[in-house]
């Protein structure tokens, strides 16, 4: 009965994430030691969130089937997050002798976070998150409605 | 056929078009997905135009269908496969969504009235005007 607002909120759930996502990625921009392998600092990678359909497990439609609830009972859930991946573009050098990562060239390796790329997809996440809203909400008042029938 | 079993099925369908709808927004841009829309309108007048006099009974959904019956039909999901919206192979249509979702919104208060003055109708033929 909930369907349409349980759909909406797995869709605020995944938009949520992939704010917080880029959120990070601008925040470690200019992150020189994100992780620590075989003895040298490697700069943050830029992180990207995959997505996927959720649909209904083998059970809830098989329960569904057997109850023959009413009519088609689509198997849909809304979306959900399958994984945080890294980019694997090359990161950027940086010519600054002074920096203390700097290499014996004098060059320092920085994050492939490009800034741009993140404020659009920042921009996206948050329309996307208002479309869901307006979604929601319009569910929430047909659902406000239904109770009105008979008054 | 009564008109309140008919309003009720429709009220029926226009929820799974928000369900679906929502999914459809929810998936905006979820790489691979396809769109889904909900036919019920077409189905219905079709099985109303449709209807004969000579109808056997089924008492059970597995009895041969003798006839057609005007029994209300149900609201059925379609995908859309044959269009293209994103290079990822998502083909949500996001302005389509979003105007579909204010129609059906409305549509569905239509329905919860017309209902509402069913109910009312039964009730001033039981009680009266008082």
């Amino acid at each position: 009965m909930f369907d349409s607002l349980n759909i909406s909120a797995s869709a605020l759930t995944a938009g949520r994430l992939r704010m917080d996502v880029s959120s990070s990625n601008i925040a470690n921009a200019s992150t020189t030691r994100g992780k620590f392998v075989n003895g040298v600092w490697e700069p943050y990678r830029r992180k990207m969130v995959v997505m996927e359909p959720r649909e209904k497990s083998f059970n809830q439609v098989l329960q569904g089937e057997l109850q023959k609830q009413t009519g088609s009972n689509p198997a849909m859930q809304g979306v959900r997050v399958t994984g945080i991946i890294e980019d694997q573009t090359p990161f950027k050098t940086v010519y600054d002798p002074t920096n203390p990562d700097a290499n014996a060239d004098g060059y320092v390796m920085m994050p492939n976070v490009d800034l741009s790329k993140e404020m659009v997809d920042m921009l996206a996440a948050s329309r996307s998150y208002e479309a869901n809203v307006t979604a929601f909400n319009s569910g929430k008042s047909m659902m406000l409605k239904a109770l009105e029938i008979g008054r | 056929m009564n008109n309140i079993g008919i309003l009720h099925s429709a009220l029926n369908a226009s929820s799974l078009r928000q369900q679906v709808i929502s999914n459809n927004i929810a998936n905006a841009e979820t790489p691979g997905y396809n769109s889904k829309h909900v036919v019920f309108e077409d189905i219905l007048k079709q099985q109303l135009s449709n209807q004969t006099n000579f109808v056997g009974k089924r008492t059970d959904p597995r009895h041969v269908v003798i006839g057609k019956s005007g029994a209300i039909p149900m609201a059925q999901t379609v995908e859309n496969s044959d269009t293209v919206m994103q290079n990822n192979g998502n083909n949500v249509d996001i302005d389509n969504e979003m105007t579909q979702m204010g129609n059906n919104s409305l549509w569905y208060y239509t329905l919860t009235q017309q209902l509402t003055s069913q109910f009312n109708q039964l009730s001033i033929s039981i009680k009266g005007r008082s």
